[in-house]
């Protein structure tokens, strides 16, 4: 899943002091699970912001609603009149969610009250890691499962570099060298020698080198198409 | 010959390689290259010039290699993963080669974040690049070379004639991994190998034997890094804090030693554990010269550039061949 | 799972509070959320035996104090609470 972080408050009231009517806009899918921007989160930030502003004496009218998902419009376009009669939407989803709200509403500013931090998972609660670039290149049945693109601080190909020590990496004590991991996984699973052929350089343009990109499905689109023309 | 550099042609002789290693300035002054390059002139075969080593910023390789080789130094110029994408790397390459460089040592380089172990603000948030790894920028200068073309595929009128180097790290982990990881470096075209710094021979002569066993030390030319420890702290500073270094403990004990005899004295503490430093430099040369399949060493008197002569002669590598 | 068991970034809950001087004579505004079958139960007896408590405590009545939830106290922030006692 997603996974994001609260923007700092001193940052988010610079953002929305100015403003008269304010909606915080929840997602209650990724960022809620990452504690950052689900309902919960929205209605707390929003009383946050309420005291800040009688603490300061700005008049100011703080909503709170949230959504499942910010990220497909069938979830939103039933609130979508109501969300224009604010001047702000303090937005809690990803960055995905904020972009996706500000294309659709287009004359109302949306901003983000969440730093969008990475692809991760919940080994146990309260802790977050991140698992994946999302590179659009997956070479994680060369490498044990492990992905040497964003868990090595350089996206080493070939190999460990010299920084590796007692299994950590140069960058951190706290984070695992991942070549020494993958090494490890390897050898539990008698697979070792494939870590021996040379990796030739990677194709970047899969990810985000290659300029923004869009994955279509014609075949679902062109049912779209047909249902919406009564076919 | 494949690049026809002085390095190539002493390790092609058979006789033992000794390479340096010189640091630019965080300066646009080159006096500072010069007056390292006159120190190291005549006392190594060719003195590797760092790419922005500990993630701070210096003069180029490119540029201090040029100044050193004017100077009459034969450079290695070290390229490091960090710094650019596979474009930047083929241009430099060609720039390098049109200036006369005929060194190159592939580096991943220290991470960003790592701004002089925290010694130096350095640039902890700047974007790095990893486009390509050692291994595949091995490969890349071995296509541009020996098959004219650039990485892409496009045709190259006149190659740059690099002789191509690589770092290798034999004591880190995964130990296991790393003749392997060796392997890769030479599969790729590395025709020579400097290693991390060695203090521990014994654990050095094991990994040694299993590149031996691979047949690696027939295909490069691996040169056996030594760092010249200058005094104790230094020594606990790297066992503890230096990925891929670990210094037996008699080699500590000896440095106290040298320390301790000079009682309060601030100076004789310096100058006695500089004088086993070098005394100690020079037994590694031996222990590291006798393994079979090495062909040289790499010495690194980090920011004792003078060091170099007096460790040269005393090891008996002086005067270094004409070739 | 072969990740790191520590985590690295620790996120903290920002401040909205700026310290201030407290007037003589100031008396708290403390609102008291209460789990109905213990401590509401003892002001209730509290109350039986004319035992006289502070008037600036407001109680109010929960069916368990599990249903204590952040807005309610955010919220009694937002409308001038100085102070929030939770007893169950």
């Amino acid at each position: 899943m997603i996974v994001g972080q609260q923007k700092p408050f001193d940052e988010i009231w610079g953002m929305v002091k100015g403003f008269k009517k304010v909606l915080v806009y929840g997602c209650n899918t990724c960022v809620a699970i990452s504690h950052a921007g689900g309902g919960k989160e929205a209605e707390i930030l929003a009383s946050m912001i309420r005291m800040k502003a009688t603490q300061e004496g700005v008049d100011m009218l703080v909503d709170n609603a949230a959504i499942e998902r910010h990220c497909e419009p069938e979830f939103f376009e039933p609130l979508m009149e109501k969300v224009r009669t604010y001047d702000l939407v303090l937005s809690t989803a990803c960055g995905v969610g904020v972009n996706f709200l500000s294309d659709r509403i287009g004359d109302i500013p949306v901003y983000p009250g969440v730093n969008t931090s990475f692809y991760g998972a919940v080994p146990k609660a309260g802790f977050f890691v991140e698992l994946c670039g999302g590179c659009g290149n997956c070479i994680l049945h060369l490498t044990g499962g492990i992905c040497p693109v964003v868990r090595c601080s350089k996206s080493l190909m070939n190999g460990p570099c010299g920084g590796t020590d007692k299994g950590k990496c140069e960058v951190s004590k706290e984070i695992d060298c991942a070549w020494y991991l993958i090494v490890e996984r390897m050898k539990k699973l008698g697979k070792l020698e494939e870590l021996f052929s040379i990796q030739p350089p990677r194709n970047w343009a899969t990810g985000t080198h290659g300029g923004p990109r869009r994955l279509v499905y014609e075949h679902i689109m062109e049912l779209e198409e047909e249902k919406k023309a009564g076919k | 010959m494949k690049s026809g550099s002085n390095l190539e042609k002493v390790i092609a002789s058979g006789k033992p390689a000794v390479t340096a290693e010189l640091g630019p300035p965080m300066s646009a002054d080159p006096h500072e290259v010069v007056e390292k390059a006159h120190k190291l002139k005549g006392f190594c075969d060719a003195a590797n010039i760092t790419d922005c080593q500990t993630a701070v910023v210096r003069i180029s390789s490119i540029a201090a290699a040029y100044i050193a080789l004017r100077e009459g130094l034969e450079p290695v110029m070290q390229m490091t993963c960090r710094d650019r994408n596979r474009i930047a790397m083929q241009a430099d390459l060609l720039g390098a080669a049109a200036l006369g460089l005929k060194n190159c040592l592939c580096i991943a380089g220290d991470h960003q974040k790592f701004s002089a172990a925290g010694k130096l603000k350095g640039h902890p948030g700047a974007k790095n690049v990893y486009d390509v790894d050692t291994t595949q920028l091995v490969g890349i200068m071995k296509k541009m070379r020996d098959e004219s073309l650039q990485e892409g595929g496009d045709k190259i009128d006149v190659p740059p004639k690099f002789f191509i180097g690589a770092s290798w790290t034999p004591m880190g982990d995964p130990m296991d991994f790393r003749p392997y990881n060796l392997k890769k470096k030479v599969d790729a075209g590395a025709d020579f190998i400097q290693t991390q710094g060695i203090y521990d021979v014994e654990l050095f002569k094991s990994q040694m034997e299993k590149a031996r066993n691979l047949g690696l030390h027939e295909r490069t030319a691996i040169l056996g890094g030594i760092i010249v420890p200058r005094s104790a702290m230094m020594l606990k500073y790297m066992d503890s804090s230096v990925a891929g270094v670990t210094v037996p403990k008699a080699l500590i004990d000896r440095m106290n030693k040298a320390k301790e005899a000079a009682g309060d004295d601030k100076k004789k503490m310096r100058e006695l554990q500089e004088a086993e430093g070098l005394k100690i430099t020079v037994e590694l040369i031996h222990q590291i010269l006798e393994i079979p399949g090495v062909k040289g060493v790499h010495i690194q008197a980090i920011e004792w550039e003078s060091a170099m002569e007096g460790i040269v002669k005393a090891a008996g590598l002086y005067p270094r061949p004409q070739v | 799972m072969a990740v790191a068991e520590k985590a690295p970034e620790k996120a903290t809950a920002p401040s909205v509070e700026k310290p201030h001087e407290t007037p003589a004579g100031w008396e708290p505004n403390v609102l008291a959320f209460a789990c109905h079958y213990c401590a509401f139960a003892a002001a209730d007896l509290a109350g039986v035996m004319r035992l006289s408590y502070p008037p600036n405590v407001k109680i109010i009545r929960l069916p368990c104090t599990g249903k204590l939830d952040h807005i309610h106290i955010l919220r009694a922030f937002e409308r001038g609470v100085d102070g929030i006692f939770v007893a169950g």
